[in-house]
């Protein structure tokens, strides 16, 4: 019997595991990474801004509980992130730092998401998943906590991203068979909507798609041609789901395909190795890869420096 | 059949986007695409160069061994594709598009290259412009300058490459224009534009930003730091983004009326379309925006004649079969 105590550790390792297995494959080809790594199975160096915000939603979230607003969210923002800004913003992408930017003018949610137009950045997908750990079992409630606060810095496509993981991970923490787990991310968002097509197209391809052919199939269902950045959120969340479902939910599996796809590798394997190991739990995330996990640095938010993503998943399941 | 005046503000329109799209920098660099690959190559290779060496100011772009008219100030990708959205205004917007899908010789907004793969992949409209990673570019509201100017809704046209703000910039450019045809004073035309703008939205907010700030500055160019200041947040070179350059062309249209005593003039048209060419960021399409709506309120014939005759023949930078065309042929058939 697997503890949410464990389901909890298992996604945030899975988690953290997936962004630093990931995160050396970032904007990569399937084609570039097979050249150099063979299947990139290893994990090279550290993790990047995925784990540092996933642990600071979970920090916010843990202050305020069911009761969290947007506006919650966005004093966080500006007293820890913002104020302690001096210089660059380091290893974030282009909506943080936008929202960071709307933040200083004086915007106030939900005007600070869509004031800079990468309001459908993945950037709200890497970090939902502690709402689908606090809320486990509850895929509408983890939604809602993940939308409120995506409002702060995402729009749209953004947000939806963000709501197809967190109730993902809330069905995950249940022990919830891949497609059923799948199945509760679609039904976050409106059939009518960018990342519900990708997310039906993708599970499709990664359904009928011999292994070996997956990553180019893939690449050609989801991937926009004529833009040449990987942010993009409903295409990072169909390839996390894709190689979730193609890895049959087992952590390694799933989170080695997903690296292994590029584009923005290590957002899109974190998010496949929380879905995971919510379901599979702690002990299914490969040791050799979680004894690579440890403090993060604050590299990305000064904030979190220090934090483990252990004592994160034990404070979240204390605080359910 | 319009009178002559209303011919005249369509004509206005078209040659003022056509002024405006010339004067900004990109404008070159669009044009320069007329000229053989490998000299655009040798542009990137001097880019690194210019890196290595530390250097400033490069030779380009530049003609070498080929016709050096495409380098001349010229109309450039908007007046192009306001030309083609005239010309194929009375079709389904769909299928207008779906036959420039799977072309290989075209130029367009990331919006429009987004919607084409789209369309050839089977996704109709409003997905084809929703799915689409840059769906808040202007695309849509420079296209939406012929459908203000034939008085017609720009929405089902927008709706194939863009979305949300995308098409909000269009319906309130395709509202100013058509104010501004029948006659309207710009602050009407304005107030008509911003209508169309729910403040809540990142392009309803910076217009009335940019609005206030253009008024508080006194005059077109006094308002270059403050639009800056209002509009651009400088994290991301959006540089065509409709939220950024459709209020910086209503904020300098405004202005520029009413700081040349209250009327559209030829002087309130340079001092308007000027301003706009020096927000660097935003050069592409804000000038020709900003003249769209200028030159119509003015209308054609008060425009200065060297702008006037510069900009009504289009080069085919973007749409090669349209090298060639007179711009004023095409809007003067609008009508």
């Amino acid at each position: 019997m697997i503890s949410v105590r464990d389901r909890a550790r298992g996604c945030l390792l899975g988690l953290a595991a997936g962004d630093a297995l990931g995160a050396p494959a970032e904007n990569l080809t399937p084609e570039e990474i097979a050249a150099r790594w063979g299947v990139l199975t290893e994990i090279e160096r550290g993790g990047t801004d995925d784990t540092e915000y996933t642990i600071f939603a979970a920090t916010v979230l843990l202050r305020h509980g069911h009761a969290l607003t947007s506006e919650d969210v966005a004093r966080a923002w500006r007293e820890e992130i913002v104020a302690r800004l001096d210089g660059p913003m380091r290893g974030a992408g282009f909506s943080e730092l936008g929202t960071v930017e709307a933040l200083r003018r004086g915007l106030e949610p939900p005007l600070t998401g869509r004031w800079h137009a990468h309001g459908w950045s993945d950037g709200l997908a890497m970090r939902a998943a502690p709402y689908g750990i606090f809320a486990a079992g509850d895929p509408d409630e983890a939604a809602r906590l993940a939308e409120t606060d995506g409002r702060v810095s995402h729009t749209g496509e953004g947000i939806l991203g963000g709501r197809a993981v967190a109730a993902a991970v809330a069905v995950a923490m249940t022990g919830a068979p891949p497609g059923e787990v799948t199945e509760a991310a679609l039904r976050a968002v409106p059939e009518d909507s960018w990342t519900a097509r990708n997310l039906r197209a993708a599970l499709d391809v990664a359904a009928r798609t011999p292994r070996s052919l997956l990553g180019r199939a893939l690449h050609d269902t989801v991937v926009v041609a004529h833009y040449p950045w990987t942010d993009l959120a409903p295409e990072a969340v169909a390839l996390a789901f894709a190689a979730y479902a193609a890895g049959g939910g087992e952590v390694e599996a799933s989170v080695v395909t997903a690296a292994n796809l590029g584009r923005d590798a290590d957002t899109t394997a974190a998010v496949a190795g929380a879905l995971a190991g919510a379901g599979r739990g702690e002990a299914a995330v490969p040791a050799r890869w979680a004894e690579r996990i440890g403090p993060v640095a604050g590299r990305c938010l000064p904030v979190v420096a220090g934090r483990d993503v252990r004592d994160v998943a034990d404070e979240i399941v204390k605080g359910i | 059949m319009p009178s002559g005046e209303r011919l005249d503000r369509v004509r206005g329109a078209f040659a003022g986007l056509a002024a405006g799209d010339a004067a900004g920098w990109p404008a070159a660099r669009h044009r320069s695409t007329l000229l053989a690959g490998w000299s655009r190559r040798l542009h990137r290779e001097l880019d690194a160069f210019a890196e290595e060496h530390q250097v400033t100011t490069l030779p380009v772009p530049f003609a070498l061994n080929q016709p050096v008219a495409p380098l001349a100030v010229g109309p450039s990708d908007d007046a192009e594709w306001l030309a083609w959205t005239a010309l194929t205004i009375r079709e389904d917007r769909a299928e207008a598009f779906g036959r420039l899908a799977g072309r290989d010789d075209l130029r367009a907004r990331i919006s429009v290259w987004a919607a084409l793969d789209n369309l050839a992949a089977g996704k109709r409209p409003p997905a084809s412009g929703h799915d689409n990673p840059h769906h808040f570019d202007d695309a849509a509201a420079v296209r939406a300058v012929a459908f203000g100017a034939a008085g017609l809704d720009p929405r089902e046209d927008a709706c194939v490459t863009n979305a949300e703000d995308g098409v909000l910039g269009a319906v309130a450019m395709a509202r100013a224009v058509a104010a501004l045809v029948d006659g309207a004073p710009m602050a009407d035309a304005v107030e008509a534009a911003l209508g169309a703008l729910p403040a809540g939205t990142a392009i309803g907010h910076a217009a009335r930003e940019a609005l206030a700030a253009a008024r508080a500055a006194g005059s077109p160019f006094a308002a270059v730091p403050a639009l800056d200041a209002a509009v651009l947040d400088h994290v991301y070179s959006y540089g065509v983004a409709a939220a950024q350059t459709v209020p910086i062309a209503l904020a300098l249209a405004d202005a520029a009326v009413a700081s040349t005593g209250g009327t559209a003039s030829a002087e309130a048209f340079g001092a308007g379309v000027s301003a706009a060419a020096c927000l660097a960021a935003v050069a592409d399409s804000a000038p020709a925006l900003t003249g769209a709506l200028l030159g119509c309120a003015a209308g054609h014939d008060a425009l200065p004649a060297a702008w006037r005759e510069r900009v009504r023949t289009l080069a085919g930078c973007c749409l090669p079969e349209l090298a060639g065309t007179d711009l004023l042929d095409i809007a003067g058939r609008l009508a």
